[in-house]
């Protein structure tokens, strides 16, 4: 009977590419806003995971970097020094501003780094100097390209000329990117000159991140001390937060859409293939015979159009960056195992109207139309 | 017949079997105390004007209706009476349907419209397709296994459906109209292939017909009119010609205690002249 | 055209389910073009509804949601001295991420003087706060997180006390409170700051003359109110666009699918029929209307029957997730019908070759 499926599955080519295809874009829905949900999480981290330190201290309670802001005094750089497993400690300053271009203005979070800083700098080049020291910028290569800037152009950034000597990779996304100033020329354009942002510290060898955070806590006054990975997760709560609802309510269309498109398709192939089946029935197939094929029918389409679904959204994960922009989708295994299940349940759900349609079949049928 | 008797051999038995649609006023009689009986290697051809009931009285012998009155019973089973979920058992092992339309799986090739009736009837897939493969091709459809119904001629059709009538080995064979949709030749053809099912694999065939030319392979023509079988005919061979002709209406003569039926004096002269050098021809009867 | 409804109208069932689908993919459209009308009107909510025709930003900040922005000291002096300028309403801001039991809610803190205005325009409950330890919440933010009148709330290590609940202070994605402006300072450690001033002008005074002498000055970067929505309106398009452009076109693109197939089904189903009435004598243009009607007739019925769920959708989204904001444009449920025609013509294209093909001598095939 399996075999009966597949077979009256590809008999009707035009069908078949309509269900499949149906499927396919009503999951593509769903995988997509995952994607790119998922992707926007990776950017939001990808300078947390990549800024080379084991452990983040901020202000007290802050426990977010986007969307926040944190100051800390500098006393406390030195008072974290000496907390015992602390091996090195580098700050850094931050905040959202402008890099501003001729006419092109670009959202960016301008990273102040402290001379030689050995953490939380760019993590990737692709060309130019590593680290921006007074008067110069590091700049997203991406971001530089679209707005037209080469290596040695002038741009403005919290008012002031700075020359761009280096372009980085990795750190752009779809709203903003980084961008490293020198220390100095952050403190002197801010006028704080007492204040650091961040504080971004390396654990001695053999020294575990988590008890050195906690030591921190404990020792150091007003401040907040997470491991690189919690912090990390503080990050990505924020936005799987925000998109919880949004998630769900395009779930739940993409899943009625392709439930729609496959009660339709299934429920016409059966139609189209009724005096066959009363006639099986004739010849002794039990309604549980019918209905495994029908089952299977509905199974095999959703599956094709769940792989089909799965492979458009991939190529979108290749397509889109290589048109230059910074939209990043990311398949998550998550996203897979819940987008599997939604059509599975699609899948037996629309092979309910077929098996009572067959249920109803009077093997007699198959004598009539004469 | 009063009674439902386990005759020794008896296939199909049919007693007092009516059948009525409706109720009140359109009410209808369909079927109306039909009685038969088919034994094992027989062919019974039901004849009958459109209407005639001839369509409701095989679907009842196929145990896809359920008679209003009276009893079907085959090989001793009362299958009039099984409730509904022991019916497709019956109908997969138990008849061989054969239709006019052919009505053949459009998606599947020869081999597996016959396959996949043995599959249903419990047999492992590898099992299915050999005995499949092997009744198509005693068949003669060795060259057309895997080829769709799209690309099969109607006699080729017509063979695909009897080999998958005939796979799971049932006793009773209905075809309904095996012959309508196919030329002369081709219909002759078939026409002989069921005489053959009947008689060298013993099974009973019943044929609901419009087709003249079956009466030549039947053993029994049953006319059927107004849901009444109105006229029996018994169908014998000629041995001296080897023509078929209806006993009832035939020049007969005994020879050794049994009847010869001939079609014309010359032909029963010539027995009565020299009955031995027929004989032959006598032992092919039945 | 009683031969097309005929055909179309024999199976109801499937029917239907098409003319489902194809509302399922218009309210799809008009849902994801609602939300973003809404969410624009709640990006600008703050903007739209504060006092004054001008904000003075940070040089080179040109949005309210983007960069950080902090005015150089004494600036508001310096800014009420131009001529037609008559208060500098001075606002801290900035993003903060609240730590709301176990969820992480990004909001936008506004630090003003009461006494000056910049805060909340509308209180549906309580008042504004008086001490640096009171807090003016959103509504519908505050129920979405059980926070009531008199509740504690941390904000950046500190508790503070709601004493106030507004209105049309929120969005999906973040929301607006409200603090005194010397609370929001000792939070942000930065004393006597100011991120934004809201300029009110006097009446007749030339808008122009007074953008241009702000921008005279130095470290500011003035702007009208308008503008600064409209980059803010911006930054958010760039993010939402793309992925909305994704959907709108996925939606289409089934809708078109549903139309097609019911109406290729009918059609394959009836070829001896239309064969008949071709070897009758009837011209291609015939049975290219029939199909063409069924088409409309799918197309159109769905696409009603979709700004109805559409509507029945927001309702249902917005009560049971207040924070969204679904706004339907007359514009867009025009637009929206025409894509609905839009699917009946391309579906229609293939049948129409099928039955163009179509040999009279069909008819007599068996």
């Amino acid at each position: 009977m399996i075999r009966l499926a597949f077979r009256n599955l590809f008999q009707n080519k035009i069908r078949l590419v309509i269900s499949v295809g149906g499927v396919a874009l009503a999951l593509l829905l769903i995988l997509s806003l995952d994607a790119i949900f998922t992707g926007v999480e990776r950017r939001v981290t990808a300078y947390i995971e990549h800024s080379g330190a084991d452990i983040w201290v901020s202000q007290a309670d802050v426990r977010n970097m986007h969307m926040a802001s944190s100051s800390l005094p500098d006393s406390v750089a030195r008072k974290v020094k000496y907390v015992p497993g602390v091996a090195s400690v580098t700050p850094i300053l931050y905040l959202t501003n402008n890099v501003v271009a001729g006419d092109e203005r670009n959202l960016a979070y301008i990273i102040g780094l402290p001379e030689n800083a050995e953490f939380g700098g760019p993590w990737s080049i692709s060309s130019g100097q590593s680290l921006p020291a007074q008067g110069e910028t590091i700049l997203n290569r991406n971001i530089a390209v679209n707005s037209g800037i080469a290596l040695g152009d002038e741009v403005e950034i919290l008012g002031d000329e700075f020359k761009v000597t280096g372009f980085s990779e990795g750190t752009a996304s779809l709203v903003n990117s980084v961008a490293f100033i020198s220390m100095d020329d952050f403190e002197e354009m801010r006028g704080s000159y007492d204040t650091v942002s961040f504080l971004l510290v390396k654990v001695s060898d053999g020294e575990s991140p988590e008890v050195v955070a906690a030591r921190i806590k404990t020792q150091v006054r007003d401040v907040t001390a997470q491991t690189r990975t919690d912090f990390a997760t503080q990050e990505r709560q924020v936005i799987k937060d925000m998109s919880t609802d949004l998630i769900t309510i395009m779930n739940l269309i993409g899943f009625l859409i392709g439930l729609a498109v496959m009660a339709l398709t299934v429920y016409t192939s059966t139609l189209s293939r009724r005096r066959e089946y009363g006639m099986l029935k004739a010849l002794g197939a039990r309604n549980t015979d019918l209905y495994l094929t029908v089952l299977a029918q509905a199974i095999l389409s959703v599956v094709l159009g769940f792989l089909f679904g799965l492979v458009i959204t991939l190529l979108l994960t290749v397509v889109i960056p290589i048109f230059g922009s910074n939209l990043l989708l990311v398949v998550s295994r998550v996203s897979l195992l819940k987008v599997g299940s939604v059509s599975l349940v699609i899948a037996a759900v629309s092979a309910m109207l077929p098996i009572r349609q067959i249920a109803g079949l009077d093997p007699v049928m198959v004598f009539r139309g004469r | 017949m009063t009674n439902i008797s386990q005759v020794q051999g008896e296939t199909l038995q049919i007693a007092h079997v009516t059948k009525r649609y409706g109720s009140g006023s359109t009410e209808v009689t369909a079927v109306r105390d039909v009685s038969l009986t088919v034994s094992p290697g027989e062919v019974v051809l039901i004849m009958g004007p459109s209407g005639s009931g001839k369509t409701t009285l095989l679907s009842m012998l196929g145990a896809l209706l359920k008679p209003t009155e009276g009893a079907i019973q085959l090989n001793g089973t009362i299958i009039s009476a099984l409730a509904e979920n022991r019916l497709p058992e019956i109908r997969l092992k138990q008849f061989g349907f054969i239709f006019q339309d052919f009505n053949l799986l459009s998606a599947l090739t020869a081999l597996e419209n016959v396959a996949i009736v043995a599959e249903l009837a419990g047999n492992k897939s590898g099992a299915a397709r050999r005995k499949a493969a092997s009744l198509l091709t005693e068949l003669g459809l060795g060259e057309r296994l895997n080829s769709l119904p799209e690309k099969l001629s109607g006699g080729e059709k017509q063979r695909v459906a009897i080999a998958r009538a005939l796979v799971n080995d049932p006793a009773l064979i209905l075809a309904d109209e095996p012959t309508a949709n196919l030329d002369s030749k081709i219909g002759h053809e078939i026409m002989r292939l069921l005489r053959n099912i009947a008689k060298e694999q013993g099974r009973s065939v019943v044929i609901v017909s419009h087709d003249q030319r079956i009466k030549d392979i039947a053993d029994r023509v049953l006319w059927l009119e107004d849901g009444e079988f109105k006229e029996t005919v018994t169908m014998a061979v000629d041995p001296v010609c080897g023509m078929s002709v209806e006993r009832e209406k035939a020049i007969s003569a005994e020879w050794k205690g049994q009847t010869f039926y001939f079609c014309a004096r010359g032909c029963r002269d010539d027995f009565v002249n020299d009955p031995k050098k027929f004989h032959l021809l006598i032992s092919q009867e039945s | 055209m009683s031969l097309a409804r005929r055909n179309l109208f024999q199976d109801k069932t499937r029917l239907g389910l098409s003319i489902f689908g194809v509302a399922l993919a218009v309210m799809l459209i008009l849902v994801l073009k609602g939300f973003l009308t809404g969410m624009n009107r709640q990006i600008t909510s703050y903007i739209d509804h504060s006092p004054g025709s001008i904000i003075l930003a940070q040089e080179d900040v040109v949005n309210l949601l983007g960069a950080t922005s902090l005015l150089p000291e004494g600036i508001a002096q310096r800014a009420e001295t131009i001529r037609g300028v008559d208060e500098a309403i001075p606002i801290l801001s900035q993003f903060v991420i609240l730590d709301l039991h176990d969820k992480k809610q990004p909001a936008y803190m506004i630090g003003y003087e009461p006494k000056q205005g910049g805060g909340p325009w509308e209180l549906t409950a309580g008042r504004e706060p008086n001490s640096k330890r009171e807090i003016v919440f959103d509504r519908i933010f505050a129920d979405r997180h059980d926070l009531n009148l008199g509740d504690q709330v941390e904000v950046m290590g500190k508790d503070f006390t709601i004493v106030g609940l507004s209105n049309g202070t929120t969005s999906w994605m973040t929301s607006y409170f409200f603090v005194r402006k010397d609370a929001a300072e000792d939070l942000l450690l930065a004393s006597d700051a100011t991120s934004f001033l809201l300029l009110t002008t006097s009446d007749g005074a030339n808008l122009d003359d007074i953008l241009r002498r702000l921008n005279d000055l130095s470290g500011v970067n003035a702007l009208t109110k308008r503008e600064m929505a409209a980059n803010d309106l911006k930054l958010f398009a760039k993010v939402f666009s793309a992925p909305l452009k994704l959907m709108v076109g996925i939606a289409f693109l089934i809708g078109t699918m549903i139309v097609g197939l019911i109406i290729y089904t009918a059609t394959v189903e009836r070829q001896r029929e239309y064969g008949v009435i071709k070897a009758i004598g009837a011209k291609n243009r015939f049975l290219y209307q029939i199909v063409l009607t069924q088409a409309l007739f799918a197309s159109i019925a769905g696409s009603m029957l979709g700004v109805l769920l559409a509507n029945g959708a927001a309702q249902w989204i917005m009560t049971t997730r207040p924070q969204f904001l679904i706004v339907f444009d007359p514009v867009d449920s025009g637009q929206a019908l025409l894509a609905g025609l839009g699917m009946a013509l391309i579906a229609s294209i293939f049948p129409t070759r099928v039955m163009a093909r179509l040999a009279p001598a069909e008819v007599f095939r068996k």
